[in-house]
C-alpha cells in the first residue's frame, strides 16, 4: 500500500504541475504587456571579469587556502547571480522573438527567429553553467568557466539589437556608427 | 447509480469513444489529419478498442479469460499508439527550434529510460491483487503504461514551460488531455493494483477514470475543432531605453 501511496502523490503533484504550467501558458498568450520591462541589464564587463580565470589564479596565489575559498565562494554567488539574470533576459528575449514572429515583413521575421534561437541557446548555457557554479561552491578550488555564458549574451545582444531596430526603426542606434 | 451495469457506466464507457470516432471523421473533413496523423490513428484505435471490450463485457456468452486475453491485447496496443503520439507531440513542439531540437531529443530518452527503469522497479515491487495471474498482471501493465506515460507528459510541459516555447493550440490540446488522463489513471490504477483496495470502492475508480477519460475527449475536440481567437498579434516592441543600455553594454565590448 506504501507504493501505492506513493504512487498517488507522485500522480497528484504531477497533475498540479501540468494544470498550473497549463493555465500560465493560457496567461501568457493574452497578457504580453510588461514583458520588456522585466529585463534587466548586465553589466558585461563586470561579468568578464568575475569569471576571469587569471583572476581566481592570482587570488589563489595572493590569499591563504582558506581566506580564498571564503572568497572564491562570493565570487561564485556573484556569478550565479549574473548568469541567472542572464537566463532570465533570455526568457524574457524567447517571447518577445516568439511575438515578432507574427510579422508579415521577412527582415523583422529573420531577425526574430535568430533573437529565439540565441535566447534558447544562452538559457540551455545558463542552465548548466547554473548547475557548474553550484558544483564548484562545493568544492572551490575547482576549475570553473562561464565564458559560453557571456559570448552566448553577446551574440543574443546583438541579434536582440537587429531585432528592435527592425522594429523601431526611427530609434537611432548608436552601434551602427561604430561598426 | 454508481454500479456496474448502471445506465452512467454505460453512458460513460460509450459515448466518449463514439465522440473520439466522431473527432476522428471530422479531423478527416477538415482535412487537419496531415498536422496530427498519429493523433488521428490514436482516435480511431483507442474508440475501437475500447468499445470492442465493451461490447465483450456486455455479451454474456464472452468468458472471463476471454475478456482479459482482449483487455490485454488491447492495452499493449493502446500503450505502443500512446508513445507515439507523444513521440509525435515532442517533435511537433520541439522541431520548431533547431537550437533545441538534439537537447529535446536527448533529454526525452534520458527520460524514457529512466522512467520504464522507474516503472519495473514499481511493477516487481506490486503485490497480486487477484488470484488470477491474467487480472493481476492486467492492473500492474495499467500502473506501468500509466507511469511512463505520466512522466513523459510531465517532462514534455515542464521542458516547456522552463525554455517559454510557444505550443500550438492543437499539440497543446493533445498534450494537456493526455496529462490529465494519465495522471487521474496512473493514481486510480495504482490503487486498484496495490492490493487490498476494498471492492465496493473500487468501482468509484472506475467511474473516476470513465470520467476523467469523457474529460479529456471534450478537452480534444474544444483545442482541435475550436478555432482559436484571433488575438491582436500582440508584437512586443523592444524599446529605446533596452537598446540604450545594449548599446552601451556592446560598447564596452568594442572598446576592450
Amino acid at each position: 500500500m506504501n507504493l501505492a501511496i506513493i504512487l498517488v502523490v507522485a500522480a497528484t503533484v504531477a497533475l498540479g504541475i501540468i494544470l498550473r504550467l497549463a493555465v500560465t501558458r493560457n496567461l501568457q498568450a493574452r497578457d504580453n504587456s510588461g514583458l520588456v520591462a522585466t529585463i534587466r541589464p548586465i553589466d558585461v564587463e563586470a561579468f568578464r571579469n568575475l569569471i576571469n580565470p587569471a583572476e581566481d589564479d592570482y587570488l589563489r596565489q595572493r590569499l591563504p587556502p582558506p581566506r580564498f575559498r571564503v572568497v572564491r565562494r562570493e565570487r561564485l554567488r556573484a556569478m550565479a547571480a549574473y548568469v541567472q539574470v542572464a537566463a532570465n533576459n533570455a526568457a524574457v528575449l524567447v517571447r518577445i522573438g516568439q511575438a515578432a514572429l507574427a510579422s508579415a515583413d521577412p527582415r523583422v521575421l529573420g531577425a526574430a527567429q535568430q533573437v529565439v534561437n540565441e535566447a534558447l541557446l544562452l538559457r540551455r548555457n545558463t542552465t548548466v553553467a547554473l548547475a557548474r557554479i553550484y558544483l564548484a561552491l562545493a568544492w572551490p578550488n575547482s576549475g570553473f568557466a562561464a565564458v559560453r555564458v557571456v559570448d552566448r549574451y553577446e551574440q543574443l545582444s546583438g541579434a536582440a539589437m537587429l531585432l528592435g531596430r527592425l522594429q523601431n526603426p526611427t530609434v537611432p542606434v548608436r552601434l551602427s556608427a561604430l561598426l | 447509480m454508481l454500479q456496474a451495469h448502471s445506465l452512467l457506466w454505460h453512458y460513460l464507457w460509450v459515448a466518449p469513444n463514439v465522440l473520439l470516432l466522431v473527432l476522428a471523421g471530422l479531423i478527416w473533413r477538415r482535412k487537419l489529419r496531415k498536422q496530427f496523423p498519429v493523433f488521428l490513428f490514436f482516435a480511431v484505435a483507442l474508440a475501437i478498442e475500447q468499445l470492442t471490450i465493451y461490447v465483450v463485457d456486455v455479451i454474456p456468452s464472452v468468458g472471463p479469460f476471454l475478456f482479459w486475453r482482449i483487455a490485454w491485447i488491447g492495452l499493449l496496443v493502446e500503450a505502443l499508439i500512446k508513445f507515439a503520439l507523444i513521440g509525435e507531440i515532442f517533435v511537433r513542439v520541439f522541431g520548431l527550434y533547431p537550437s533545441l531540437a538534439k537537447l529535446g531529443k536527448f533529454l526525452i530518452n534520458g527520460v524514457g529510460v529512466a522512467l520504464v527503469l522507474l516503472a519495473t522497479m514499481a511493477a516487481a515491487y506490486t503485490p497480486k491483487d487477484n488470484t488470477f495471474w491474467i487480472v493481476s498482471g492486467a492492473h500492474i501493465l495499467e500502473q506501468t503504461i500509466y507511469l511512463i506515460e505520466c512522466g513523459l507528459l510531465l517532462a514534455l510541459f515542464v521542458l516547456v514551460g522552463y525554455f517559454k516555447l510557444r505550443w500550438s493550440r492543437s499539440a497543446f490540446g493533445i498534450a494537456l488531455g493526455l496529462g490529465i488522463s494519465a495522471c487521474v489513471h496512473l493514481a486510480t490504477w495504482a490503487l486498484m493494483a496495490n492490493g487490498n483496495f476494498p471492492a465496493h470502492y473500487r468501482i468509484f475508480l472506475i467511474f473516476l477514470n470513465m470520467a476523467t477519460y469523457h474529460v479529456c475527449v471534450l478537452i480534444w475536440f474544444y483545442y482541435l475543432l475550436v478555432p482559436e481567437r484571433s488575438t491582436a498579434a500582440s508584437a512586443v516592441l523592444v524599446p529605446a531605453h533596452n537598446l540604450e543600455v545594449w548599446n552601451r553594454e556592446l560598447e564596452r565590448l568594442i572598446q576592450l
